[in-house]
């Protein structure tokens, strides 16, 4: 104990420690951390708090953009499924539905075209009796002037008539 | 201008007998170190941006990496506390480690004189470094102290720093249990006198480093004394200029060993407490 009370002693006037140095350099180094604590670690912590918060919020925000962007992306991209579906759905139904509208319009060719035909023939027909009827007619006309100058004979339009009727029946055309 | 040979201790600059003896020459460089660092403080963290300025930039980046070391070393949750003593710790130290290094501090003074202006020998200087005079020192480790017993007992509780202290660690049973606590008891008692040497250890650590190496310089800028004066004039300024860069170096050291070693001791009595936490 006096070893130690001694060697404290030679160690305190060898290195002029003093209670007052002591409490003197103590006060200064406490007024030391104050302004430090106060002026620079507790605005410059603050501030960095500040900007890693900025910076977590930076970075959660764009996370949250990236998932909106995928899922938009997933969106768009089952839309286009959607509209390809449609497109294709729309193109099958156009096809099919030209393929019966050019059938019908061909059938309504084919029916007109027989319609003009039918009637062609009706019309040719019709105008083959008349040229018949026609001819006969000429025809009685010339066998009743034949037999009229055969004859010497003017015949009336009984006469006429029943050589018209007979040369008529006998003419076969 | 040279010292006959440095002081182990502070000279006080009104005398020993005045009512302000205890303005020393160190103290004195203890104050500059202070308005230093408050106007550098000031001018970092006046009008600060979410984007920094020059100033506000650097002074960030040392607070930020200081930050994340003492982080690393004692844990968040204890680091929150602890890091505005530990960092103006490391400032005050490393600033004063490397004041001491400014020509003039130790060579501007009182002393024998031998011309206008020019002394032969400076007996007081002017300025010495606080970290040279061990009534800084431990002043720096006793105010340490303080704060390490607040916030180790806040930690982990009066109980909690004594079963840390005297507990045996682990589970024994019966006679083991005995014997065991009787050796804890033991190591617990050792324990108390390495923390109670703590602050002499780092205070006479610290001093001491800084101390060497104002001697050093001086003895190395007075190794010609004797030769022509040109010559003594210019080994005066070549042959420490070496060991400035070495002081630069140990200076650093010293500021950091301080701060490491205070880091640790925060650390050994709350670690506990930390894991504690971290299992929950």
């Amino acid at each position: 104990m006096i070893v130690a009370a001694s060697a404290v002693s030679a160690i305190t006037e060898q290195f002029g420690l003093q209670w007052g140095h002591l409490i003197a350099q103590i006060i200064i180094f406490a007024i030391v951390v104050f302004v430090l604590r106060r002026y620079a670690f507790g605005p410059i912590l603050a501030m960095l708090e500040a900007r890693r918060k900025r910076i977590a919020d930076g970075e959660s925000k764009l996370e949250k953009i990236a998932r909106d962007l995928a899922a938009a992306e997933q969106n768009a991209k089952a839309i286009v499924t959607k509209a390809d579906d449609e497109a294709g759905r729309l193109i099958k139904e156009a096809g099919e539905s030209a393929n019966i509208l050019a059938e019908k319009k061909r059938q309504e060719a084919v029916n007109e075209a027989s319609a003009i035909i039918a009637k062609a023939r009706e019309a040719a027909q019709l105008e083959q009796e008349q040229l018949v009827t026609q001819l006969k007619r000429e025809f009685g006309r010339m066998v009743v002037d034949a037999t009229s100058r055969v004859t010497g004979k003017v015949l009336n339009n009984d006469d006429q008539d029943r050589i018209n009727r007979e040369t008529a029946a006998q003419v076969s055309l | 201008m040279l010292a006959e040979g440095v002081s182990p201790y502070a000279s006080s600059l009104f005398g020993e007998k005045s009512s302000l003896s205890f303005f020393t020459n160190s103290f004195l460089l203890a104050g500059i170190v202070l308005g230093v660092l408050l106007w550098i403080s000031r001018k970092a963290t006046s009008n600060m941006q979410l984007i920094p300025h020059g100033w506000q930039n650097g002074f960030e980046g040392v607070v930020e990496f200081l930050y994340s070391k003492v982080e690393d070393i004692i844990g968040p949750k204890v680091a929150k506390r602890a890091f505005p003593l530990l960092a103006s710790v490391f400032m005050f130290v490393l600033i004063s480690n490397w004041f001491g290094l400014i020509p003039g501090v130790g060579t501007i003074g009182w002393g024998h004189g031998s011309g206008n202006l020019t002394l032969s020998s400076v007996s007081t200087p002017l300025f010495r470094p606080a970290t040279a005079d061990l009534n800084m020192t431990l002043g720096i480790a006793l105010s340490f102290m303080i704060v390490w017993l607040i916030l180790t007992i806040s930690e982990v509780g009066v109980i909690g720093f004594l079963k840390h202290m005297f507990a045996p660690k682990g589970k024994f049973k019966g006679i083991m249990m005995l014997m065991m606590g009787v050796i804890f008891a033991f190591v617990g008692l050792i324990e108390v006198v390495s923390i109670a040497f703590r602050p002499m250890s780092l205070s006479l650590r610290l001093y001491g480093n800084i101390f060497a190496g104002e001697t050093l310089l001086h003895t190395m800028m007075s190794i010609l004394h004797g030769a022509p004066p040109i010559i003594e004039f210019i080994g005066s300024i070549l042959i420490p200029l070496p060991f400035y860069f070495m002081e630069l170096l140990v200076g650093l050291l010293q500021a950091v060993v301080f701060t490491l070693l205070c880091s640790v001791y925060i650390l050994l009595s709350t670690a506990h407490d930390e894991e504690h936490d971290e299992h929950h």
